[in-house]
């Protein structure tokens, strides 16, 4: 696995979405190069970032409240 | 002994709608909000999704996947009735963005990239509004609601391949977008992108 793989399969890693083998070298590559565990550090960080900034909003309970009465007249 | 009366049907579709369907009331409502970029066509965009859920729930096979037939009923409700009447149409040609990456840019200032957690939720929300719809809809389900590549491809009716390329396109525009907001806010030097 040389960088540039690596790289193209970055976001599929960061998904878990490839094969047990290929995440198996992924992983040993991002292991021994710096470079590459540095990007991947920072592709993490996003993702984690905007799950935690675009989760804060739920249905308002208004809406909750006029589901439930629409569908089982509650 | 007499055996208690077994519940109604009417009982257990109602049962059986709460724990598998209204559960995801809240997912639903982020990606409707993303969708129409307005709370009161969010609001009846879920309600009338939950409707039409109801309507043919004997068709959901119970304790597949809810919450992937539940936004697939919401994108449709979305395509037919929402979108020409309150978003203009598309003019981007989304091959023809070039994918931009942060990461080289702040790479010696902030390679961790802490600038992003100066950015509020607001902006964020924002920053992705302005995504086109395509890349927009892919992103949400992916990095705010976790679904999987197979998942969302049903959803959008599209391959997997697709979902990949405009996942990665959408992150990289997006993180373009955040970046220059970041530069403008003087979060970081940088150069805007």
């Amino acid at each position: 696995m040389n960088c540039r793989e690596c790289v193209d399969h970055l976001y599929e890693f960061l998904d878990r979405e490839l094969t047990p083998e290929l995440e198996r070298e992924i992983r040993e590559h991002l292991e021994d190069c710096p470079p590459c565990s540095e990007q991947y550090d920072f592709e993490e960080l996003f993702k984690k970032f905007l799950r935690a900034r675009c989760r804060t909003q739920g249905a308002p309970e208004e809406l909750k409240k006029r589901v439930l009465r629409e569908l089982f007249g509650e | 002994m007499a055996q208690p009366p077994s519940p109604a049907p009417t009982d257990q579709k109602r049962e059986s709608f709460r724990k598998e369907a209204l559960v995801h009331l809240d997912v639903l409502y982020r990606v409707a909000l993303r969708l129409t970029a307005n709370p009161s066509d969010a609001d009846d965009l879920v309600q009338e999704t939950m409707l039409k859920a109801y309507r043919a729930w004997d068709q959901y096979e119970q304790g597949t996947n809810a919450k992937a037939w539940l936004l697939t009923i919401l994108r449709h409700a979305f395509i037919n009735e929402y979108r020409r009447r309150i978003r203009h149409p598309e003019t981007v040609d989304i091959d023809a963005i070039e994918p931009f990456a942060v990461f080289s840019e702040v790479q010696d200032e902030d390679p961790q990239g802490a600038f992003f957690d100066r950015i509020v939720d607001d902006e964020v929300l924002r920053a992705i509004d302005q995504l086109p719809e395509a890349f927009r809809e892919t992103l949400v389900l992916s990095d705010v609601e976790g679904m999987s590549y197979q998942e969302i491809a049903g959803i959008l009716g599209v391959p997997i391949g697709t979902v990949k390329s405009r996942l990665f396109r959408a992150r990289q525009l997006l993180q373009g977008k955040l970046y220059d907001y970041a530069v403008e806010m003087g979060y970081i030097k940088g150069t805007p992108a």
